[in-house]
């Protein structure tokens, strides 16, 4: 087996266009349920972060000095300096930080109008980061004037970073653990799904070696075509090979009797033409018997559809030439559209064959028919081939006669007569039959008929 | 007759060249397609027998040029294959008939005279012009019924007369046909056979079969 540079394998392409796929797809899934996750985790802070605001409203009062102090802290964390929660009322007469937030460096920018709240991200003195809210209020002393606070509450980030730096460890292990296991579970399916060409490919290296004469049954559909025409081909190549090395045989031998005779001829001496020439007659038309039995073509699977009518109308003007004396009528019935899988040469053969024989033997006329021959079984149609004339027919008696005539050169001496059986061979290299009957016009009917596949 | 002979295969030409003069005909041969068609184009060629397997340009070539400009003598092809491809492709080329190889010359003569015969508007092997009866088959001559003695010559001479039976054929065209190219000819001994003929086809001078049209040339009738 000749062996060239290979493509990538059906599989390699596969595999890398799916990791790439699957690479792309588990990143982009990874990066939008982690952004959904910080999007929730941020809401729920900030909602912690509200309550501890209401909470700290609720309590506040204002103090002589002017401050708005909440009167007692629901909260403890609250009341523990760096236990990550934080609270601050800003008013224009001093600020209150709860004890948490005491040294802590809280430093929250947002200035809201009263009735507004803003959400900010900053960092405290030590570097941790926090989330802020800040809510403007407008306090309303039952005497007095009306003052404006800022409360404020934060809540540290790093608790919450740190959940989401697991999450998404978890994500990206995740992922890439579901990646390998479906690609894992495509090379096992590719594997599966790829093994009938393996075993096409191992049957033909069989072919190639001579361990085997044919690929074997079974295949999946999709190969169905591709394995029963390879199999066509093979058989079709045989049976030509077969023919070929029965026609080589025949002629060697065939060719053997007249030559024995010529060598004893000259070795007498014998010079005489007269003589010798029925000897180089007959082997001229041993040869030419044995060659006309060799050269079709007859194989099948690869062929493609000839139309019926173009060949036979070639071979209906051809014959009016070579028949011009005996202006033969020749009619040509071709259902429209009717073609068939042979090889040009092939059929010309067949149909040329019989026609002459018509021709022949006719009186005045020749009918020659071709319909379609369809099944239910066949994508391609056959091919129904008739060949009439107004002769004298051939009597029942000597139509198997007629068929064998010229199967070997030898056994038959006369010149003519071995068109039938060429045309017979020929139905036979396409799996067709050929029947000898009486025709309408009073002389012979050949029936020639093609199946389809 | 002139006949061109287009093989290319040196033995079987000159053989074929050989037996047809002999058969008397007038040769010209020629060994390739474009040789052939040369000949075929600019010669006087009354019958055309053709190789089809020949070197380069080949034999269908030759007769599709010969046909398209407007030659229609007669064309037998030889054909060493013998498939109804080949024939189907010679006869749709314009050639008039077919012979396989190997063949016996005797088939291939009776071939080309019928194709002469045809072409000349015959459909018999047997020409007949009033009480003269010419076969071409066996080339035997019969006045009324009675044998007539012609040489190779005068026989070749009455053949492509009655051939055209009905036509004038000049005296050139005779020159032509019935000589090879380079032969040495004289249009006075065409006279001289037209006289030798007409008086072995009618010593009475009672029917004369043979018309000469002043100037033009010389005239068998049909009946």
């Amino acid at each position: 087996m000749i062996v060239a540079p290979t493509a990538p394998s059906l599989q390699s392409r596969l595999l890398l266009t799916l990791a790439v796929l699957l690479l792309v797809a588990a990143a982009a899934a990874a990066w939008a349920l982690d952004s959904l996750y910080r999007n929730i985790g941020l809401r729920a802070l900030e909602d912690v972060l509200d309550a501890q605001v209401i909470a700290l409203i609720s309590t506040a009062e204002i103090e002589f000095t002017g401050r708005l102090v909440p009167q007692n802290l629901a909260e403890p964390r609250l009341a523990t300096p760096g236990s990550g929660l934080y609270a601050e009322i800003v008013g224009s007469q001093g600020t209150w930080r709860s004890p948490s937030a005491v040294g802590s460096g809280l430093n929250l920018a947002a200035e809201p109008l009263p009735g507004e709240r803003s959400i900010e991200h900053a960092r405290l003195a030590d570097g941790t980061r926090v989330l802020g809210l800040s809510l403007g209020v407008r306090w309303d002393p039952a005497e007095g004037e009306s003052r404006d606070f800022v409360i404020r509450a934060a809540q540290s980030l790093e608790p919450w970073y740190q959940q989401v730096l697991r999450v998404r460890t978890g994500l990206v292990t995740g992922f890439i653990l579901l990646s390998l296991l479906l690609l894992g579970g495509l090379a096992i399916a590719l594997r599966v799904a790829l093994k009938p060409l393996r075993r096409l490919e191992s049957e033909i290296v069989d072919i190639e070696a001579g361990r085997r004469d044919a690929l074997g049954t079974g295949w999946p559909r999709e190969l169905s075509g591709v394995t029963g025409n390879l199999n066509a081909l093979l058989v079709g190549e045989r049976k030509r090979l077969e023919r070929y090395r029965t026609t080589l045989g025949n002629l060697a031998h065939s060719l053997k009797t007249p030559l024995a005779a010529l060598r004893g001829l000259v070795e007498r001496g014998e010079a005489d033409p007269q003589v010798l020439a029925p000897q180089l007659d007959r082997m001229q038309s041993i040869v030419q018997h044995q060659l006309k039995r060799a050269v079709f073509g007859g194989s099948g699977a690869t062929l493609i559809d000839l139309p019926a009518y173009e060949s036979l109308d070639q071979l209906r003007s051809a014959l009016a030439k070579v028949y011009a004396d005996k202006t033969i009528k020749i009619t040509l019935a071709v259902t429209p559209g009717t073609v068939y899988p042979i090889d040009a040469g092939d059929f010309l053969e067949l149909a040329g064959n019989l026609m002459d024989n018509a021709c022949k033997y006719c009186r005045t006329a020749i009918a020659v028919r071709a319909t379609p021959w369809t099944a239910a079984e066949w994508r391609r149609h056959g091919l129904v081939l008739e060949v009439e004339d107004d002769g004298s027919g051939i009597p029942l008696a000597e139509r198997a006669h007629v068929l064998e005539r010229g199967v070997r050169a030898d056994e038959s001496v006369a010149g003519q007569g071995i068109g039938l059986s060429v045309a017979r061979e020929i139905a036979a290299a396409y799996s067709g039959t050929l029947e000898i009957g009486e025709s309408r016009l009073g002389g012979a009917r050949i029936c020639v008929k093609l199946p389809g596949r | 007759m002139r006949l061109l002979v287009l093989e290319d295969e040196p033995a079987l030409r000159d053989t074929l060249a050989q037996q047809f003069r002999s058969a008397g005909f007038a040769i010209d041969a020629a060994a390739d397609g474009v040789e052939g068609e040369f000949a075929g184009l600019e010669y006087p060629i009354d019958v055309a027998v053709v190789d089809l397997g020949l070197p380069g340009r080949s034999g269908l070539d030759a007769i599709r040029a010969w046909r398209k400009a407007g030659k229609s003598f007669p064309v037998l092809i030889l054909t060493a294959r013998d498939s109804w491809q080949e024939k189907v492709a010679g006869l749709d080329a314009g050639a008039d008939d077919y012979v396989t190889k190997p063949f016996r010359f005797e088939e291939v003569l009776a071939r080309v005279q019928a194709l002469l015969r045809r072409s000349g508007g015959w459909s018999q092997p047997l020409l007949k012009c009033g009480a003269v009866e010419l076969d071409t088959r066996a080339q035997e001559v019969r006045v009324g019924g009675n044998a007539v003695e012609l040489t190779a010559f005068e026989y070749r001479l009455l053949e492509y007369l009655m051939l055209r039976a009905g036509q004038v054929v000049s005296k050139a065209e005779l020159t032509e046909k019935l000589y090879e190219q380079d032969f040495e000819r004289d249009s006075n001994t065409i006279e001289v056979f037209i006289g030798r003929l007409r008086r072995k086809l009618d010593p009475d001078n009672r029917h004369p079969p043979i018309e000469t049209l002043r100037g033009r040339g010389y005239r068998i009738s049909r009946d």
